[in-house]
């Protein structure tokens, strides 16, 4: 097959609707965008997961009055459980530093929290983070010095609830956008083929496979999607050099949220390529087979 | 070579068929007009031939291959071994002379050295050497259709179809085009043409089929246009 009789073609067919082109490309790499968007988030969640539910899912606080032994029995019984894999206490004044710390931005929270008043307790690991509740039996609230048995996975339950959602519904407008760009993508193809159907007319009576028609119209939305595909990998890249890494640089360096890597991009960037030239060639492929006489 | 049994054509926006019961045979090498008033079905005989539309009923040979059962893959191989020739000309306005006529070879894979031999030697064949670089609105009606024919005929068809081909020409151009077409048809190539041209067929005395609303009214060797005329 002549190379470049097929590319001359191609570059012809771009050039003739540019419009189209263009309203094509911006489609398919806005959806590409945030189709990217979805997976980091999804990555993302990921990490976070690994942060936060593998360290503390449990955490008993102590009364004010919690004598030497009631603690004592505590550690112990922590320690034979068949249900806790790990556990740390935590005293009044490792609290309190851990309470700086994560509020050293307002000193004037910290200037009226008495270096006291943040009780003593045990962070505790499960085995199955579901057992909260076995936990919860086992240490009865009011006695023996327990001030209360919280269940913090619950609250990370909600947060990731949350951060699935958002995922989600970037998935979901990424995949309308894809419809928005298909539907672009098969129009277009039906008016390149209508520009050129002095062309395709000929070539089918001299006897040119269906191949050599189809193949410069397939490889026009090809090349739209993948040039769609780089706009959505320099979208991406702007928003972690511009948003990510700049509005987000305090809570990823108190290790709150994981960074968007570079690796997570360089990750995905291929995927992103891939869909965009796969997804815009099938459509081109069906429009001529469904509404093109070639 | 070419044979039609029971050939029925009807258009689904059309109630009345475009071909009727048609059945003939038309042998290699033969030079045949095919003629009848406006819509009596020439061009539709032209398009089965081609395989460019399917017969509603009926069998269609050409080159002792039934087209019926022949599959969609198959066609392009089909069309490489016809050429077609119509009133319009039907040539690429961005293409020089040259190059309308390499097309066709590209777009079949043929190597560029042999479209380098072959097509200054069938534009010479049809007397437009000199004007290969010319583009198409810079010839003559009658140019445009050598350029069509060298198109047609550069891969060494089995079979011509023409339909109208002097329709847009007028008689002396018309003419030089027969005489083109019947040098085609000596090297052994079959020539089918659709036409209204009486001078030319009654001159030429060849054999005429004649269509009329759809069905074969008339089939002579030899024959003339109108009994009468
Ligand atoms: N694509 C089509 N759809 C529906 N009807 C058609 C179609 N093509 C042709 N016809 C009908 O079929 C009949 C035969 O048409 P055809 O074009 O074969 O005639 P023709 O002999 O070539 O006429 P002309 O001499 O004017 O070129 C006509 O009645 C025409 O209206
Ligand atoms: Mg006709």
């Amino acid at each position: 097959m002549r190379v470049n009789f097929v590319l001359s073609e191609v570059a012809a067919g771009l050039r003739r609707n540019l419009t189209m082109t263009v309203a094509m490309i911006l489609t398919t790499g806005i959806s590409l965008g945030l189709m990217g968007t979805g997976l980091l988030i999804a990555n993302m969640i990921g990490d976070m997961r690994e942060i936060y539910y593998d360290k503390v899912q449990v955490s008993i606080y102590l009364t004010d009055d919690v004598s030497d032994p009631q603690r004592d029995a505590i550690a112990a019984a922590l320690e034979g459980s068949p249900e806790v894999r790990n556990y740390i206490y935590e005293s009044k004044a490792e609290a309190y530093e851990r309470f700086t710390q994560q509020f050293q931005e307002q000193p004037a929270l910290i200037a009226n929290t008495p270096e006291d008043a943040l009780p003593e307790s045990f962070r505790v690991e499960l085995v199955n983070p579901e057992r909260y509740e076995v936990i919860a039996q086992e240490f009865p609230v009011g006695e023996n010095g327990v001030e209360d048995v919280r269940d913090e996975g619950d609250f990370l339950d909600r947060l990731f609830s949350l951060l699935n959602g958002a995922r989600n519904a970037t998935i979901a407008v990424a995949v309308v956008q894809a419809l928005a760009s298909l539907l672009l993508i098969s129009n277009s193809i039906q008016l390149a083929a209508f520009n050129r159907r002095n062309e395709t007319n000929i070539m089918r009576l001299v006897g040119a496979s269906r191949w050599y028609t189809q193949l410069p119209f397939i490889l026009e939305a090809a090349l739209a999607g993948l040039i769609g595909a780089g706009l959505a990998i320099g979208g991406l890249v702007l928003t972690k050099v511009l948003f990510v890494d700049k509005t987000l640089a305090g809570p990823i360096k108190a290790g709150i949220i994981p960074p968007v890597d570079w690796s997570a991009i360089a990750a995905i960037s291929p995927i992103i390529a891939a869909a965009g030239v796969g997804l815009a060639s099938v459509a081109a492929y069906v429009t001529l087979r469904l509404y093109v006489r070639l | 070579m070419i044979e039609l049994q029971h050939v029925t054509k009807i258009y689904p926006t059309s109630p009345r068929p475009a071909l009727d019961d048609v059945s003939m045979q038309i042998d290699k090498g033969e030079f045949v007009f095919l003629i009848g008033s406006s819509g009596s079905g020439k061009s539709t005989f032209l398009r089965l031939l081609l395989k460019e539309d399917n017969p509603t009923k009926g069998v269609v040979k050409v080159n002792d291959k039934n087209l019926g059962t022949m599959s969609k893959w198959q066609v392009p191989k089909l069309r490489r071994t016809m050429g077609c020739v119509f009133q319009d000309f039907r040539l690429l306005r961005n293409k020089t002379v040259a190059e309308n006529v390499a097309f066709a070879l590209e777009v079949i894979n043929k190597p560029q050295r042999t479209i380098k031999r072959v097509v200054p030697e069938v534009l010479e064949m049809v007397g437009l050497e000199g004007k290969e670089n010319r583009l198409p609105n810079e010839l003559s009606g009658g140019e445009q259709q050598r350029v069509a024919i060298a198109r047609a005929f550069v891969n060494r068809p089995l079979v011509l179809l023409a339909d109208e081909p002097t329709g847009n020409l007028d008689p002396e151009t018309s003419q030089d085009i027969m005489l083109l077409l019947e040098r085609i048809n000596r090297t052994g190539t079959t020539v089918v043409m659709a036409t209204h041209d009486y001078h030319i067929v009654d001159s030429m005395r060849r054999r005429v089929i004649e269509l009329n609303d759809g069905v074969v009214s008339r089939d002579q060797s030899r024959g003339v246009y109108g009994v009468g005329r």
